[in-house]
């Protein structure tokens, strides 16, 4: 049984409604290393299903920092080609122990479900009752449902259902780094949200090398530039985004990380309520999470004030509506305010061109408070490639250079048993990245 | 001595947690750990850090640290709940007895929100 992993895929036929469990070959592996490049594959595998495959690095989930990184894979509506879009917070965390390391979802339901994959089980669910939703109210009524506020849940609201190219899956009520349109390619599917929760246990090669390893390298990575700073204020600073932060700043509460990521890059802004107030604030919801610098930032240069953009982000969250999309047809369009936003949110469009290559690009496309010595639109690739395959948070990825691929290799040694020669990571890296 | 939090520099990455589930079970598991971040109010962005020690259950608030007993803590369920398993029901902090370098939740703390004192 390989080491990390659970050694189960589960491929779910909503055709048929049938959930079938197959082994995680060691073939598979020895191959394609894990995350993006075996998702490539069993994409490929199940290409007549038109599937989406979500799925977790091969490090994702254990003590190497930043490991956070599940992801999705499947056919962009919005380019037409499989892209993989990472799945940060703790939804990668659920989907590695889940109980399953891949699951592949293909074919198309007759009614309107959700999944709920737990515990090595995945079962299909009706979800006539939740399926005109919103995203909220869907993450909430499936908690509920279950008894459980820890499931994750990923989202198809409704601009996913209505068909829109900017129908994002959703984390739970945020927005997720899905720049490819895959919320409405899981609509199309008549799959409403996956609901995922882990409490497996993952089995590590040489337990006390692998803890070593990880401790040492965090030892390393605390001297570089991200230490002290956290939050998207800050990390548009390090990308040269001098005017961000005081924007942002009035209505800033905490920034959040991502499961075991040392840079906290997501930034809860408060639209009712004092922010700087740490009690539990009264309101059910008074605010939005910023998952996503692109969207704040771009409705910052249309004009917007930090309120108004803010107010847009949230209720894209709840339509499942690709916020950084729409701030780029926004500006592709000439608008300038709130209200011609606003007016965009329904109309179903895109952004003429989609993401160039497969990965979003919800990561800066330069490295952060780092030198990694290079850059460049190949080098970004090959970097997030590395990121897709072992797990790592795709934005801490570009503010790591310690964690560099003979790092990744050993790792993957010393925690998951697997030898990788670097012939092999080469032809995995420059199958994905191109 | 015994393991003391800073909520203000906690930011929920959950690291402690699992290194405190692997502290008891070898593999990476998140069941078992002494020491988990509350998340289940993520509408509100109201998160920190629950600690079980021998006698008290120590609750890092945002706005502040709390400490109950745990006879008190049976009695109002405290922050205990929105996990798998209760806090109640887990083996107590014993600041990793037989780790060198000492509890290994303060170790992999990226933000060094977790000291002793």
């Amino acid at each position: 049984m390989p080491y990390l992993a659970s050694d189960k895929i589960a491929v779910i036929d909503l055709a048929t409604g049938s959930v079938e469990e197959l082994p995680l070959s060691e073939e598979l592996l020895n191959s394609r290393i894990g995350g993006a490049a075996v998702a490539q594959a069993l994409y490929a595998e199940h290409e007549e299903g038109d599937p989406l495959v979500l799925g977790a690095g091969l490090l994702t989930g254990t003590l190497l920092s930043g490991s956070s990184l599940g992801l999705i894979s499947g056919k962009s509506p919005r380019t037409g080609a499989l892209a993989h879009a990472p799945l940060t917070l703790y939804a990668g965390l659920e989907i590695k122990y889940s109980g399953f390391d891949y699951i592949v979802i293909k074919g198309r339901s007759a009614e309107p479900v959700y999944l709920w994959v737990h515990d090595g089980i995945a079962d299909i669910e009706p979800a006539a009752e939740i399926w005109n939703a919103d995203v909220w109210t869907a993450t909430q009524e499936v908690r509920k449902a279950m008894g459980d506020e820890l499931i994750q849940t990923l989202v198809a609201g409704p601009a996913a259902v209505a068909g829109s190219p900017l129908g994002q899956v959703m984390i739970n009520f945020w927005a997720s780094g899905d720049r490819f349109g895959l919320g409405s390619a899981l609509a199309a599917k008549n799959v409403k949200l996956v609901a995922l929760r882990g409490m497996g246990l993952i089995e590590i090669n040489d337990p006390e090398a692998y803890v070593a390893a990880c401790v040492g390298l965090l030892g390393e990575l605390k001297s570089g530039g991200w230490a002290g700073k956290k939050g998207l204020m800050d990390l548009a600073a390090g990308l040269g985004e001098a005017d961000f932060a005081a924007w942002l700043a009035p209505l800033a509460h905490r920034h959040r990380a991502g499961f075991n990521t040392p840079f906290a890059a997501n930034t809860f802004v408060f639209l009712e309520g004092d922010p700087k107030e740490l009690k539990e604030p009264a309101a059910p919801e008074p605010g939005v999470l910023l998952t996503d610098l692109d969207a704040p930032l771009s409705l910052m240069k249309l004009g917007l004030d930090a309120k108004e953009a803010c107010a847009i982000i949230r209720d894209c969250a709840k339509a499942g509506l690709d916020a950084a999309g729409l701030a780029e047809l926004a500006a592709a369009g000439g608008v300038k305010d709130a209200a011609g936003v606003r007016g965009l949110m329904s109309a179903g469009d895109a952004p003429a061109s989609g993401p160039a290559g497969p990965f979003s690009p919800c990561a800066p496309d330069k490295a952060a408070f780092a030198d990694f010595g290079q850059g460049g639109p190949e080098w970004w690739r090959r970097r997030m490639a590395l990121a897709y395959v072992f797990g790592l948070d795709p934005v801490f990825a570009l503010m790591s250079p310690q964690i560099d691929e003979a790092k990744l290799i050993e790792l993957a040694e010393v925690g998951a048993g697997l030898s990788i020669a670097p012939a092999t990571l080469e032809q995995v890296l420059s199958g994905l990245a191109g | 001595m015994g393991i003391k939090i800073d909520p203000g520099k906690c930011t929920a990455c959950m690291a402690c947690e699992l290194a405190c589930g692997y502290h008891r079970d070898d593999a990476f598991a998140l069941l078992s750990a002494c020491i988990i971040a509350y998340r289940a109010r993520e509408l509100k962005d109201y998160f920190g850090v629950v600690l079980k020690e021998e006698d008290t259950l120590v609750i890092a608030r945002p706005e502040g640290l709390e400490v109950k007993r745990i006879g008190a803590v049976e009695e109002d369920q405290g922050e205990a709940d929105a996990s798998a398993k209760p806090m109640l029901l887990r083996e107590p902090c014993d600041l990793c007895a037989d780790r060198e370098g000492g509890p290994l939740c303060q170790t992999v703390c990226p933000v060094d929100a977790i000291y002793q004192g």
